[in-house]
């Protein structure tokens, strides 16, 4: 499995993609059991997920969208997504329902990425396996932490050994291809064994790893608490402290750190998270998803009550839309492009740019190599920073 | 025309006593306006001044009053400015008459300006007519003003007339006392031209307009007039006096008061207090009192946006053509780029002048902390005027530093008066004296540094006394102190635009309080950043911003772009606006917090 170009250096100053048609795909699973003290997605609160609403709506969206012919799907799909919300809770049948709606003559082929997102305690052995026969072939378990208190803390659902009986039950069902969230930068009151959680997801040897800093968002409850006094974000030193070593031993042990957040065995990077990256177009479905196709972006109602009634009636599910503006594509090009190890070809950078990149270099921030510059993961810690200042002598 | 038959007269009053209303009723009552000219307040044309409630600009007004016995007179109403920023203009102005309605509210007594303005009133010795006004309103006392009023005249309490103007009650005895009491004009209509300019206005067409008392001979178009202050000659146009607009006269006569036009290129030419002569008869004797007006204060000027420096640069140019007080040169801040330091007769003034350039010119404006002028003596014995901190020579050729000093008469209800002493005090004010007014009101003086009134004093007076007192001041002397140059270093560099004079004992504290303010301000960089207080080679305080270290490392999926990308063109922006201090990236914001009044 690949996508052309995904390991070439990116030229600032080439071309956008020209207009095509779209082969990689997003859907949202908006149901969780419980909501989680930091999320701040569109996300629905049930037991089980009403997989026949999720269909038919979804089903809804695809023929106002063919109906529209703006956004239009390839006759094969690179990638298809299915995330959350917790797609798990959605049981067994509901992948190989999805796949049918897209059309299994679009799935059916060796190339295809086809992730699912799970939680650990809805990941049974028997959605496993059914998602297994329905074609999807990768999943990124919300696996989070080892760490009892944290996960509590948290407002997950799962303890630790569901964590560790999850990643069998994947393996049992066939896949080779799967990730593990680590999430960190928690608050330090936790006393989180940082280096424990890094041992315990080592000994798992999972194929890719995605490493996400918990970030305080306002409208959440953390983030309410936390503006309230009464709780304590980790401090800068100790976030810093834990990303760069996740980095360190992470690589040190053979994965390859390919994007800020993504850790991969060769071979095994997300494909379709670098659809974003490389600002390739893609279909979202479902409530609070973004669909893009290059100058375009545009996206879903996030309320699923209004999602139901807005596909019911035949009508796109949207929100709104934004067509880029050159400066807007170039910002987000520089930024993706910072974001990922595929580098900066130097060649494509006016001389001013080259003495700021030169300054990176002297300061860690950056590493260059055969006329291509990347950041080093010190340099990731401030990638927004790289990205305003590299934009700012383009 | 009988000098006989001349009146000419002003009104003086504190802010709000209603000066405004009374003059509207005697344009009214002499039937100079009809009721569809009249418009409230008409004297204040000024869109500022009438907002403001406040005259800025001077303005003269003919009228005939016919006497109950028939007579009739011709008055000129003389409008003054009624703020402490403008006195010597209302000393001229008061040049102009012989007398001088005084109008005090029946409810507040006499005010801080009230004394200002009578005690410029009897310097020039004008006949007073002392008014009580508003007696119709709740609250007002009218027999205790009289008695009041009485005591601080030496008159008479039943020569104190009673008026509400807004009513119109009363108004028949004021012009009645006009005639009885204010004395007629002297002067020789046969002696060189002499006429005193107290007020001047700028005319597109026509050039700068001197309002103007002829003392001795006339002035008639054709006439080649000059000045004693300005060399330059200019043909009269056109005389004549004002009432809602110009009305042009053959010629202007000893006692007259009116205009002259000679296309004349700037109101600077006819400065106000200087003398008209007649260029080919020049008088001997100049008229006594002209003064060259002395900004006070100064702030530096400086657009917003850099791209806007010529349009502020004309739009000062045109004010100026309006405003002869008005005093600017370029200068450039490190900082803040190219602008102006701007010299105003007091903050009031330099209130008025940004916004003027705000509102009628659309420029954008950072003001930098106002600062008044010092006088350095330096080691080689010559002396130095300082109007900025950044042209104060290095210290070692510094003898000594001195600042101007007033004489600051406050007056605030006796329940205050230790919030004003405490004040005063803090502000190196040193007190002189103070007297009841009443059992409730007192008037405390104190001698005050400019300086210490010019950063934010009256504010904190009003915040005092929650709003009831009233600051009056007069320059006294320049004295010298322990002044010190307080700067500001960002990483070992010096930041021009932070620099400011203060008193040794006051530096600490303030220097404290900015670096603690900056580093709230000035973002984390990639790399630590030191922030210090100095004076001179002494560092009297310090801090740190932290170097930056992360970014939220979060996830970036389909969804995340658009908003994460909002993000980074919001701090984009930001960062347009940032101004590079050596390798420190420091926020337009760092600035204008710091520099803008206020707030310190």
């Amino acid at each position: 499995m690949s996508l052309p170009g995904l390991l070439d250096p990116v030229a600032l100053d080439a071309e956008p993609p020209a207009a095509s048609l779209i082969r990689s795909v997003y859907v949202h699973a908006p149901f969780c059991a419980r909501r989680c003290g930091y999320c701040d997605y569109a996300v629905t609160v049930a037991q089980t997920g009403d997989v026949a609403a999720w269909l038919a709506g979804l089903a809804g969206e695809v023929t106002a969208l063919e109906d529209e012919g703006l956004f239009v799907l390839d006759s094969t799909l690179d990638t298809l997504y299915v995330g959350g919300g917790t797609p798990s809770l959605l049981g067994p049948e509901a992948m190989a329902g999805l796949g049918e709606l897209l059309s299994y003559d679009r799935l059916e082929h060796a190339d295809l990425e086809w992730t699912a997102e799970a939680n650990p305690e809805s990941l049974t052995p028997e959605v496993a396996q059914a998602w297994r026969e329905a074609g999807v072939n990768r999943i990124s378990l919300g696996l989070q932490t080892f760490h009892e208190p944290a996960l509590a803390w948290m407002g997950r659902l799962h303890g630790p050994a569901e964590g560790v009986a999850a990643v069998e039950n994947i393996r049992r069902a066939g896949f080779e291809n799967y990730s593990v969230d680590l999430i960190f930068g928690l608050p330090e009151r936790l006393d989180r064994p940082w280096s424990d959680d890094l041992d315990g997801v080592l000994r798992m040897e999972p194929p890719h790893v995605s490493l996400y800093g918990l970030s305080v968002e306002a409208k959440t409850p953390l983030g309410r608490s936390v503006a309230e006094g009464k709780e304590t974000p980790a401090s800068e030193t100790r976030y810093a402290e834990e990303y760069l070593e996740a980095a360190e031993r992470l690589t040190g042990a053979g994965y390859e750190h390919y994007e800020v957040s993504s850790f991969a065995r060769p071979g095994f990077q997300a494909l379709h998270n670098s659809v974003y990256w490389m600002g390739l177009p893609y279909l979202g479905l479902g409530n609070g998803s973004h669909s893009y196709l290059h100058p375009r972006r545009r996206w879903n109602v996030s309320d699923w009550d209004e999602y139901v009634r807005l596909t019911g009636d035949g009508q796109l599910p949207m929100e709104g839309e934004e067509v880029l503006e050159p400066v807007s594509v170039r910002l987000e090009r520089v930024w993706l492009a910072l974001r990922t190890r595929r580098g900066i070809r130097h060649d494509s950078l006016p001389a001013e740019a080259c003495d700021l990149v030169r300054r990176w270099v002297a300061a860690d921030l950056a590493k260059c190599d055969a006329g291509i510059c990347r950041p080093t993961p010190l340099g990731w810690l401030s990638v927004d920073r790289l990205t305003l200042d590299l934009d700012g002598v383009l | 025309m009988l000098l006989d038959h001349i009146r000419n007269f002003c009104i003086i009053a504190h802010i709000d006593h209603g000066k405004s209303t009374l003059a509207d009723r005697l344009l009214e009552a002499t039937h100079t306006l009809d009721q569809r000219e009249m418009r409230e307040q008409v004297l204040d044309t000024n869109v500022l001044e009438r907002e403001r409630g406040i005259t800025i600009k001077l303005h003269a007004v003919r009228m005939v009053y016919v006497a109950p016995g028939g007579a009739e007179y011709v008055f000129n109403l003389i409008d003054t400015p009624g703020h402490v920023d403008f006195t010597y203009e209302v000393s001229r102005s008061l040049a102009a008459c012989e007398g001088a309605v005084l109008v005090v509210d029946a409810s507040q007594g006499v005010q801080a300006q009230t004394l200002s303005n009578l005690f410029l009133a009897l310097d020039a010795d004008l006949e007073i007519i002392p008014v009580i006004n508003k007696i119709d309103l709740p609250g007002a006392e009218p027999a205790r003003r009289q008695e009041e009023l009485a005591d601080l005249l030496g008159v008479e309490p039943d020569s104190i007339l009673l008026s509400s103007a807004k009513e119109g009650v009363g108004i028949e005895p004021i012009l009645e006392a006009v005639v009885d009491r204010v004395p007629p004009p002297e002067g020789d209509p046969s002696a060189p031209l002499r006429a005193l300019i107290f007020d001047s206005f700028y005319d597109q067409y026509q050039g700068a307009i001197p309002s103007i008392r002829v003392v001795d001979g006339a002035v008639r178009p054709g006439m080649e007039i000059t000045f004693g202050a300005v060399t330059d000659r200019y043909e009269v146009t056109e005389v004549g006096f004002l009432r809602l607009g110009r009305v042009p006269q053959p010629e202007l006569l000893p006692g007259e008061v009116g205009y002259v036009a000679a296309a004349i290129k700037a109101v600077s030419h006819t400065r106000v207090g200087d003398t008209v002569l007649d260029a080919a008869n020049r008088a001997e004797d100049l008229l006594d009192g002209y003064q060259e007006v002395h900004p006070m204060v100064f702030a530096g000027l400086y657009p917003t946006d850099t791209d806007d420096y010529e349009a502020f640069k004309d739009a000062l140019d045109k004010l100026k053509l309006n405003d002869a007080s008005l005093h600017y040169v370029p200068e450039t801040s490190v900082a803040l780029g190219f602008g102006f330091r701007c010299g105003f007769l007091g903050l009031l003034h330099m209130e008025i002048v940004q916004e003027r350039l705000d509102r009628e010119f659309g420029v954008d404006l950072i003001t930098t902390v106002p600062n008044v002028e010092y006088k350095v003596l330096l080691t080689d014995g010559s002396e130095l005027a300082v109007e900025s901190p950044a042209a104060l020579p290095d210290r070692s050729r510094i003898e000594s530093i001195s600042e101007p000093i007033v004489k600051a008469r406050i007056l605030c209800p006796s329940e205050y008066i230790g919030n004003v002493q405490k004040l005063c005090h803090d502000r190196r004010g040193v007190f002189l004296g103070m007297q009841y007014l009443d059992t409730e009101r007192v008037e405390l003086e104190f001698e005050l540094p400019l300086a210490e009134i010019v950063l934010d004093f009256y504010d904190r007076l009003k915040g005092g006394t929650r709003g009831y007192a009233a600051l009056d001041y007069e320059l006294l002397d320049y004295r010298v102190d322990d002044l010190v140059k307080l700067d500001v270093l960002v990483n070992g560099d010096p930041v021009d635009a932070f620099s400011i004079i203060i008193h040794r004992e006051k530096s600490y504290d303030y220097g404290r309080d900015l670096v603690r303010r900056l580093k709230k301000l000035i973002p984390r960089q990639q790399f630590a950043v030191s922030l210090q207080a100095t004076i001179g080679t002494q560092v009297i305080a310090r801090t740190n911003v932290k170097a930056f270290r992360k970014n939220v490392t979060g996830k970036c999926y389909g969804g995340d772009i658009t908003r994460k990308r909002k993000l980074l063109e919001k701090q984009k922006e930001g960062k347009k606006r940032m101004k590079q201090v050596g390798s420190v990236e420091i926020p337009q914001e760092a600035f204008m917090a710091v520099l803008q009044l206020g707030d310190s």
